[in-house]
């Protein structure tokens, strides 16, 4: 019991499970459990099925994708409160990075097809989860955007 | 070693320049003459190891500057002119026929082989493109100083600004900016006189006007040239109507971007006899021809 | 009119408000007389500028003689549209205005400003000297001498007055002319200018049947009257006078006018009417009108360098605000579109104008009108484009900043330059003999040769500045390239910093991006220095790239000095152990912020926009965002123009503002 108050409590001060409303946050916790992982750790490799979706608690995860004849460039890396591992309920449930740990990372981690099935079963626990991961994926969309404006390579080009 | 490495160790001698010409009358490399006073200095200054007009020297490359003129109208051109590029590190594109394809691009909207057959009575030994074509469709341009001729008020800038290192001022506004700065009365508002300042780029000094007469854009077209707008306008004022407008635009620059449709227009006409033809705007620029990639 | 027009001039040009009770005046010179004004005003020393007929206009230029003025000539305008025709015969004054107006003497088109000199143990930086010959105008109208007060609040009455202009203004000597005959583009009684002279000539002549009533307005006016050929006027004289400007009055009445009141909000609040559009595709954006105007006061600099590149004078152009390289500044311009230009130069000249200078723009002498080449009419413009009425914002309180009186560049020895990154350099440049910067001021620095650019200053030594620079053009790069003991040109500090007062007591969020972080330093020195002073300070700072980073080597200390530092660059290889996403990523995981917290944010425009999206979905007020803007800059202390933003030049009133400030001026295209 003592580890399923710590997992509340953890879910509670994340970004992503603060406001989920009570029904969704215990039929998530029933999902979870917590997973302490070491640096370097692989969560998701890119193009692989995605077994599982992470709520990062503490550490920091990158996502990286692999450039041919290149080494891997992280384009983003996912902080305390945010999630890894989306393409764990959207179709074909195929990674979109691989997602490495930096350090040491804590997160609960929910198993994708336990999740999958929980949200078919339970519309109350969809209603309120997807839209959080959406909210997660288009913050990571607008992000990227600006970064393919490129901002800082133009600055004060041109004039002198 | 690529031409530009080569052009940095040679940075702390004189930089050498070449001038030379494809399809074009001289008339810009002649300005280079013009600069009379500052020639010697310049030739001080920098290496003159090509210029047919001022110097029986020959030289292959390097280059670490070459001034271009003309455009490309023949598929030895189109050949020579890559070889030069992978000779010289800063290539520039001097006068309207290098930096729109000149008078000579007219031809790119007429019957090519029909002309060739009327005017040679051996067409089969004239080796010529279809196209008249600027510098910029077949290799990267550094820079490009416009007119027909080049101005030498810009030449000298360009060449002083080159050697010193900071970027030329070569302004991309209207005519008319320089012809208010100069005190000039508008020959459009005051005498009705079709003027193609607004749309065109400065660098002559406002010339035309300064003889009350309108300019003819052989600079070109400015950014922003708002041709449809210029048009409606002289139409509205009754100075010209459509079709005249468009025969303005047919001369030097007739194939800049933002001239090709009008100047078109009217070389079609032209081509087909025609008195009136309808609005221009849709008419596309000429498909170039593919053979010369 | 909404707002008083001024009539305070400098000083020394000021009418004495009671006049000699014994005078003459009003007098009256007979028509034959008026020689005797040219000769006078020649015998002074005066270049005489006076109407003349060329090129099918009445110009001005300057005259030898009274024969050289126009006689029995007066001209029709329409929008687009001048012509020369037949006035009363013998009349000398029987036209209206020309193409051209005293601001081709007193603000030439194009002036020296300075000389710079490469010397074998540095560079010297000499101001240029005005041109000293005493002038004098012959027949300015009402409108025109409304005008020249406009040039004067812009150009003498701000914290730094244009040193070439002053010298041209105050030897100017002017006789005015009112106007007894009407163009159908005058509008000079909408704007509340004419076409009676108030103020600001030293004579006044109005033309009747037989000369001219005249008038004067100063001592230098009355002493003038004294050597001419006067007697008092007549009743009858008086009275044809006024009958003639009455009925000037009465025509320009009759033509199409501004709706003045309230025009300034209204204009503001039509940013995004359709109409902005639909007069860009008949505008041809050619500048005529902003040059043909005689308040625009918008001018560039040129180089004219010598071969060897070791003299280069420097110039002052007229430029305009429809030229895509007026705006021009990190690889683009901010009014790319026509549409954006017309915009720009409309809502200027008659709304943030008036919050700017506390007088319109626009003085209703119809020269845009007539001389667009295409005739398009501002008062149509204005009439299409007439939204609901709106308050006009205060006038601004210009010049918070004390601003050095330098009238160029001056020169300064280079100290010190260190690598930053690939393309960055802080260089270290001797300071002294001037204001010590506050944070967030810059500096224009130039090399001879180079135009001056603006630059931030990084961090304040006591007899040095730090300046961190980014080779992004051939200016900055040649500055990158200096070395420990050469010499540069510096004119500064400049503009107006970060609030560091308003910012005592409270928590501090610092947002940099790019190079965005050198303008922040010092204000990020000045809360280390002074640490209890503040509440908690969080700094975000985000980079392109981990080689980009800036100041590496002071984060440590930073944090030390107890302010929190996050870090995220844009992308890096799998090495890099720490952030990646935009910077508004740090925001995504950071705690609330506080109520109360003051945001200092510094980068690109889009990257700031963001970060102020961010920032006010958490809670932040817009008066509590500080931004710090680029534009292009080529005078820097609100003289040229290039900056213009709404009712601010970026350089003089900024670049630090509030996002409460700039209100729609922020995060808008095309402004």
């Amino acid at each position: 019991m003592t580890e399923r108050r710590d997992l509340a409590a953890s879910l509670a001060t994340s970004w992503f499970g603060a406001d989920l409303p009570p029904h969704a946050r215990a039929a998530f916790l029933d999902l979870a459990r917590v997973v302490d992982l070491p640096a370097d750790h692989e969560l998701t490799r890119e193009g692989e099925l995605t077994t599982e979706l992470d709520v990062v608690i503490s550490g920091r995860v990158a996502l990286q994708l692999r450039v041919p004849g290149r080494s891997r460039a992280t384009i983003l890396t996912v902080e305390p409160g945010d999630i890894v591992g989306w393409s764990a309920v959207v179709p074909p449930y195929r990674a979109t990075s691989t997602a490495v740990t930096v350090g040491v990372v804590k997160a609960l981690a929910v198993d994708a097809v336990a999740l999958r099935d929980a949200l078919r079963a339970d519309d109350a626990l969809a209603a309120s989860l997807y839209p959080r991961l959406l909210e997660s994926v288009a913050r990571r969309l607008q992000g990227t955007r600006l970064q393919l404006l490129d901002l800082f390579s133009g600055q004060g080009e041109g004039t002198w | 070693m690529p031409a530009t490495d080569r052009a940095q160790d040679r940075a702390m001698s004189r930089p050498r320049l070449g001038v030379v010409k494809f399809a074009s009358c001289d008339g810009c490399q002649l300005t280079l003459l013009d600069l009379e006073d500052e020639l010697l200095p310049i030739t001080d200054r920098v290496e003159i190891v090509e210029f047919a007009e001022a110097t029986s020297a020959r030289s292959s490359g390097p280059y670490d500057l070459l001034l271009v003129e003309g455009s490309i109208s023949t598929p030895e051109q189109a050949h020579e002119i890559v070889e030069l590029r992978r000779q010289t590190a800063k290539l520039v594109t001097i006068g309207a026929c290098a930096t729109a394809g000149g008078i000579q691009a007219l031809r790119n909207v007429a019957d090519h082989d029909a002309w060739r057959a009327a005017i040679y009575p051996e067409p089969a030994w004239i080796e010529s493109l279809a196209t008249a074509t600027p510098i910029a469709d077949h290799v990267t341009v550094d820079a490009e100083l416009r007119g027909c001729p080049i101005a030498p008020g810009q030449l000298k800038e360009f060449l002083v600004a080159s050697l010193v290192g900071r970027r030329p001022q070569l302004p991309d506004e209207a005519v008319c900016m320089e012809c208010k700065r100069a005190g000039r009365v508008c020959v459009v508002v005051a005498s009705g006189e079709a003027c193609l300042g607004p749309v065109t780029r400065t660098g002559c000094g406002a010339l035309c006007p300064a003889y009350a007469r309108g300019c003819y854009a052989c600079f070109g077209p400015r950014e922003s040239a708002n041709v449809a707008g210029l048009r409606q306008g002289f139409v509205a004022a009754s100075l010209l109507t459509e079709a005249e407008v468009d025969e303005r635009f047919a001369g030097f620059t007739a194939m800049a971007p933002a001239f090709a449709p009008s100047a078109s227009a009217a070389a079609l006409s032209y081509r087909e006899g025609a008195v009136v033809r309808p609005s221009t705007d849709k008419a596309a620029r000429p498909e170039v021809d593919d053979a010369r990639r | 009119m909404t707002t008083a027009r001024p009539t305070a001039l400098p000083a020394s040009l000021s009418p004495a408000s009671h006049p000699d009770p014994d005078s003459l005046e009003p007098a009256f010179l007979e028509r034959a007389d008026l020689a005797a004004l040219v000769v006078a005003l020649r015998d002074d020393g005066r270049a005489v500028i006076g109407p003349t007929v060329r090129d099918g206009a009445v110009i001005l230029d300057e005259i030898t003689s009274v024969d050289e003025l126009p006689v029995g000539v007066r001209e029709t305008q329409a929008p687009g549209h001048y012509r020369l025709g037949d006035g009363r015969p013998d009349r000398i004054f029987d036209f209206t205005v020309g193409p051209m107006s005293p601001k081709g003497w007193t603000f030439p088109a194009r002036v020296p400003i300075g000389t710079a000199r490469r010397t074998p143990d540095g560079a010297t930086f000499s101001a240029a000297t005005p041109d000293a010959r005493p002038l004098a105008f012959l027949g300015v109208r009402a409108c025109e001498l409304a005008a020249l007060d406009v040039q004067d609040r812009v150009l003498l009455r701000g914290p730094v007055a244009d040193h070439d202009y002053d010298a041209r203004r105050r030897s100017a000597l002017i006789v005015s002319v009112e106007c007894t005959t009407a163009a159908t583009t005058c509008f000079c009684t909408s704007m509340g200018t004419g076409p009676e002279v108030r103020d600001g000539a030293d004579l006044v002549l109005t033309e009747t049947t037989a000369g001219f009533v005249v008038r004067t307005g100063s001592e230098r006016g009355r002493d003038l009257l004294a050597r001419l050929p006067v007697r008092p006027a007549t009743d009858l004289e008086r009275d044809e006078a006024a009958g003639g400007v009455a009925e000037a009055r009465a025509a320009v009445s009759a033509n199409a006018g501004v709706a003045t009141t309230g025009l300034p909000g209204r204009l503001g609040a039509a940013l995004d009417h359709p109409r902005w559009a639909e007069v860009a595709e008949r505008c041809l954006t050619c500048g005529n009108c902003t040059l043909v105007c005689p308040t625009c006061f918008c001018t560039s600099v040129e180089q004219v360098s010598d071969l060897e590149g070791t003299e280069t004078t420097t110039n002052r152009a007229w430029a305009s605000c429809f030229s895509a390289e007026f705006a021009a500044v990190a690889g683009g311009t901010f009014r790319s579109r026509p549409q954006d230009r017309y915009r720009q130069w409309l809502t200027h000249k008659f709304s943030t104008w008036v919050d700017q200078f506390g007088t319109s723009g626009c003085v209703g002498c119809g020269r845009c009108v007539t001389w667009c080449p295409v005739g398009i009419d501002v008062r149509e413009e204005l009439a299409a484009i007439a939204p609901p009425p709106r308050q006009a914002l205060p006038v601004l309180p210009i010049a918070p900043s004390p601003v050095p009186d330098d009238a160029w560049l001056r020169a300064a020895r280079v100290l010190d330059s260190r690598r930053e990154t690939d393309d960055v350099v802080t260089m270290t440049v001797a300071w002294n003999d001037a204001p010590r910067p506050r944070p967030g001021q810059f500096v224009m620095i130039g090399l001879p040769g180079y135009p001056a650019a603006p630059i931030s200053v990084s961090r304040v030594h006591d007899a040095a500045i730090e300046l961190t620079i980014r080779a992004a053009g051939p200016a900055t790069t040649a500055l990158t390239r200096l070395g420990p003991g050469e010499e540069v040109g510096r004119r500064g500090p400049l503009g107006r910093g970060w609030p560091v007062e308003r910012m005592v007591g409270r928590d501090i969020v610092i947002v940099a991006g790019g190079i965005g972080l050198a303008p922040l330093r010092p204000l990020i020195d000045s809360i280390a220095a002074d640490r209890l002073q503040f509440g908690a300070v969080r700094i975000f700072l985000g980079a392109r790239t981990p080689r980009d980073r800036l100041f590496t080597a002071e984060l440590a200390a930073w944090t030390e000095a107890g302010l929190l530092v996050d870090e995220t660059v844009d992308r890096a290889g799998a090495d890099w152990l720490g952030r990646v996403g935009v910077v508004t990523h740090l925001f995504d995981h950071s705690e609330r912020i506080p109520e109360g917290t003051i945001a200092a944010v510094c980068g690109p425009e889009r990257m700031m926009e963001a970060t102020a999206d961010v920032l006010r979905s958490r809670g932040l007020t817009d008066d509590r965002i500080l931004v710090t803007l680029e534009r292009h800059m080529d005078c820097g202390v609100g003289l040229c123009g290039h900056c213009q933003l709404g009712r601010f030049f970026v350089c003089r009133d900024g670049p630090v503002f509030s996002l409460a400030e700039l209100g729609d001026a922020f995060g808008r295209e095309g402004r």
